[in-house]
């Protein structure tokens, strides 16, 4: 198992330096001047000559593409995120207060999302193949399709606009996430509801169980010591894909809700060219996302001893 | 499920023929008749530029599906081309055809393709090429998959020692047992490709204006959410409608295949 | 000429094949024989190139044995086809990736000498019977007349008549072609009546190598004697007098 973990980890390493490469040299390549943007950025029009030049050493941009990733990846590991090349500020402690307003809203979101879809999956497969359960998967199916932006519009057409019950922008008060929090939490329901329902039916058909009826073991029993760890295989392995999703669902959510987050957060840095921080935001995400996967991946392992050790 | 691959070919003609059935020009601009409701000569109304909104929509299709199955189509090509080396070429070219998946599949697709799309500047062509660098994933994983099992098969050792082209190879061998689990990827990657460019076309990323891409079309619409509040409507109903209709079909071939693999 | 050189195999800590030599002269059989999981499929995979030598070397007049294009019949005739091509295209195969000009009187030839009717190549792999399968696999071995031929137990699969009849049709394209035959079989009654010599292998290393009769009449090592008496037991040999 110690061996199992310890690939695992190296894989991890190299994806995210990988990762990290990949986002460097992406901004490396950036059409445009990057100190120009930045000159802008920073006094506005008509920059002189001799400005632009001491930007662009300044940040780095004469230095070769190896040691420019360097200087930034060295200090990256240790925890030095750089500076806004827009205002100058660290980056990091900006990304930690998007992260504040970030994260409650995705753990409540897929909170929402696992209280609505574990009942109903659980009624839906007690009888398979029911109108309830034929109308649970319809629901579900309509709703992977809906795409979130437009969730989050029309809640907002419908809450705040017409009936005033709920803000629409920001984030000051919990009010405010209410929203946000249904958008997102409608999307993590409706695809968990799909695959919660296919993992206890295929446990159900494990063909050792009606051994287990036969024997008078009780369907409480049954369903606790053999479909529920079987059914839990799939759920989780699908946990990272709805991370993804999840974040994904941030940006949108974050843009349309107007609140500070770390979608907002990429979004600006984006479009002011602030190359740091998008950088940064995007590594960030790498992290998160190579961790969680790992640490489902060994999730998995564990629950699963049918495993073996090659690529999964 | 017959009725849904009809209504996927419906949605394929829509694209294709859409802009041959639409009433009006969709980029002709007449101010006059901006925010008209839906009723008379629109249809479904005009937008904040009078432009008709309906001829908009299938005008729309063709970047909404057009683009996404052009995304898919490159994505299907590439990933399976990486896959299939890492399946072929041994223990080094698959490691590295793996890790190089692994290092892609670190970024949540979207996010990676906002900030390509971002970075390189909105336009069609970063949209594909962002769409397309994040969408090669799931079809190398598939086809290395299967690829690796069908190496060890008698045939296939056959073929090498006979000394065919590993292309002949991947063509004639590995390609037929590819293809059914290789189509039913590609159906879910066109559904994420057609939320994809919608959502990109709504943070600005995408197809740029004037061009009536639906997520763009959605852009325009928040504006004018509380004059004009049912123009929000269309555009994200098309691309439920689209994206449920290609999901559905997947499951239906999904099942399809099952039950020919529980035959053989 | 086949030279095998003194190869191993080793797969992490296990040892598939230890110090195997020999050699082998164009238009001469070799009887490779051995219990199950004695090496013989690992040495076939050796000679192919499918697995690497961790010592030793294996060339075929001095040079890489792909070189000289080997072919393999398999132990499953149907394994080795395409199930989705015609046996014609699958036999043919090996024509079309060396790029050479072989007409269609060597297939027809090739047909002829191997009894398999012509119309059946337009069938696929599982409308044809298994030993019409195997016979179809010797032809795509020869078709392009690669000067060695490996054979991974050609006849395990067929019935004992189909059995006799193969390993005779074997025999004549050899004396026709001229082809250098390694046959792998744990059948050592098939080796004693079609090939030239034979070695015994077990647990990765020859045990002893002698000509076929020799071995017959009196084996070198105990349990090539075993190997021979318990083929007697079973009827599978015949004592010579």
């Amino acid at each position: 198992m110690i061996v199992v973990f310890a690939g695992l980890l190296l894989r991890a390493v190299v994806v995210l330096t990988g990762a990290a490469l990949a986002t460097f040299a992406l901004l490396w390549h950036a059409p445009g001047d990057p100190a120009l943007a930045i000159a802008e950025a920073r006094y506005g029009q008509n920059v002189s000559k001799e400005v632009l030049d001491f930007i662009r050493v300044e940040a780095g941009f004469e230095d070769g593409f190896w040691t420019a990733f360097w200087a930034w990846l060295a200090p990256l590991m240790q925890g030095d995120f750089g500076q806004s090349s827009v205002n100058g500020r660290d980056v990091w402690p900006d990304l930690v207060t998007a992260m504040s307003y970030t994260f409650p809203l995705a753990l409540v979101s897929l909170a929402l999302g696992l209280a609505v879809s574990l009942p109903l999956a659980l009624i839906a497969t007690r009888r398979p193949g029911s109108w309830l359960d034929r109308g649970a998967v319809a629901l579900a199916s309509i709703g992977v399709a809906i795409p979130a932006f437009w969730l989050g519009l029309l809640l907002i057409l419908l809450f705040a606009v017409q009936l005033g019950w709920l803000p629409a922008m920001g984030a000051e008060t919990t009010t405010h996430s209410i929203l946000p929090a249904m958008t997102l939490g409608f999307g993590v329901a409706a695809s968990l509801t799909r695959i919660i329902r296919s993992g206890i039916l295929e446990a159900r058909g494990q063909p050792f169980l009606p051994a287990f009826t036969r024997r008078g073991v009780a369907r409480r029993d049954i369903a606790r010591d053999h479909v529920a760890p079987h059914a839990a295989v799939p759920v989780v392995t699908v946990l990272g894909l709805e991370l993804a999703f999840l974040l994904e669902g941030l940006v949108v959510v974050e843009v349309i809700f107007a609140r500070p987050g770390l979608g907002s957060f990429l979004v600006n840095a984006i479009f002011a060219r602030d190359f740091p921080r998008v950088q940064a935001v995007v590594l960030l995400a790498a992290v998160i996302f190579v961790v969680v996967n790992l640490a489902i991946d060994l999730i998995y392992r564990s629950l699963d001893p049918r495993v073996s050790g090659r690529d999964a | 499920m017959r009725s849904v691959y009809v209504l996927v070919t419906v949605c394929a003609l829509l694209a294709i023929f859409g802009p041959m059935v639409a009433p009006h020009d969709p980029t002709v601009i007449d101010i006059p008749n901006r925010l008209r409701p839906p009723g008379g000569e629109s249809l479904l109304g005009t937008d904040a530029l009078g432009r008709d909104i309906l001829s908009r929509l299938l005008h729309g299709a063709r970047w909404s599906l057009g683009l996404a199955f052009v995304v898919s189509l490159l994505g299907l090509i590439i990933g399976t081309t990486i896959g299939l080396i890492a399946a072929q070429g041994g223990r080094v070219a698959d490691w590295i055809a793996m890790r190089a998946t692994d290092t892609f599949l670190a970024f949540p697709e979207l996010i990676a393709a906002v900030v390509i799309a971002g970075v390189l500047g909105a336009s069609t062509g970063s949209l594909i090429f962002a769409l397309t660098v994040t969408g090669w994933m799931r079809y190398a994983r598939v086809a290395r998959g299967i690829g690796l099992s069908v190496s060890n098969r008698g045939y296939v050792i056959q073929a090498r020692l006979a000394g065919l082209s590993p292309l002949a190879i991947a063509r004639w061998h590995y390609l037929p047992s590819l293809l059914p689990s290789l189509t039913v990827v590609w159906t879910g990657m066109l559904a994420r490709a057609i939320l994809g460019i919608s959502t990109l076309g709504f943070l600005g990323f995408g197809v740029q204006p004037p061009m009536p891409e639906w997520g763009t079309m959605l852009l325009d619409a928040r504006i004018h959410m509380r004059s004009t509040p049912l123009q929000m409507i269309w555009p994200g109903l098309c691309v439920v409608i689209s994206v449920l209709a290609i999901n559905l079909a997947g499951d239906a071939l999904r099942d399809a295949l099952a039950e020919q693999d529980a035959k053989t | 000429m086949l030279t095998v050189d003194n190869i191993s195999v080793r797969r992490g800590v296990s040892t598939t094949l230890q110090e195997v030599s020999f050699s082998l002269d164009p238009g001469r059989t070799l009887a490779v024989v051995g219990e199950s999981g004695a090496g013989k499929s690992t040495l076939i995979n050796a000679i192919l190139g499918l697995v690497q030598c961790s010592v030793g070397s294996v060339s075929w007049n001095g040079a890489p044995v792909s070189q000289c294009r080997p072919a393999l019949v398999m132990q499953e005739p149907r394994a080795a086809f395409n199930p989705r091509l015609s046996l014609r295209r699958s036999v043919m195969e090996p024509v079309v990736a060396q790029n050479l000009a072989v007409g269609s009187d060597r297939l027809a030839t090739l047909c002829r000498a191997l009894e398999v009717q012509p119309d059946l190549l337009d069938r696929r792999p599982d409308q044809v019977s298994i030993g019409q399968a195997q016979r179809m696999g010797i032809l795509r071995a020869l078709i392009a007349a690669p000067p060695l031929v490996l054979f991974d137990e050609p006849l395990s699969a067929l019935d004992a008549v189909t059995q006799k009849h193969t390993a005779r049709l074997i025999a004549d394209m050899q004396e026709q072609e001229g082809f250098a035959a390694l046959i792998v079989t744990h059948d050592l009654g098939y080796a004693a009546a079609f090939a030239d010599e034979i070695a015994v292998l077990r647990a990765g290393r020859i045990e002893e190598i002698a000509t076929a009769q020799s071995f017959v009449e009196a084996p070198q090592t105990e349990y090539g004697r075993m190997l021979r008496d318990a083929a007697f037991a079973l009827g599978a040999l015949e004592r010579v007098a």
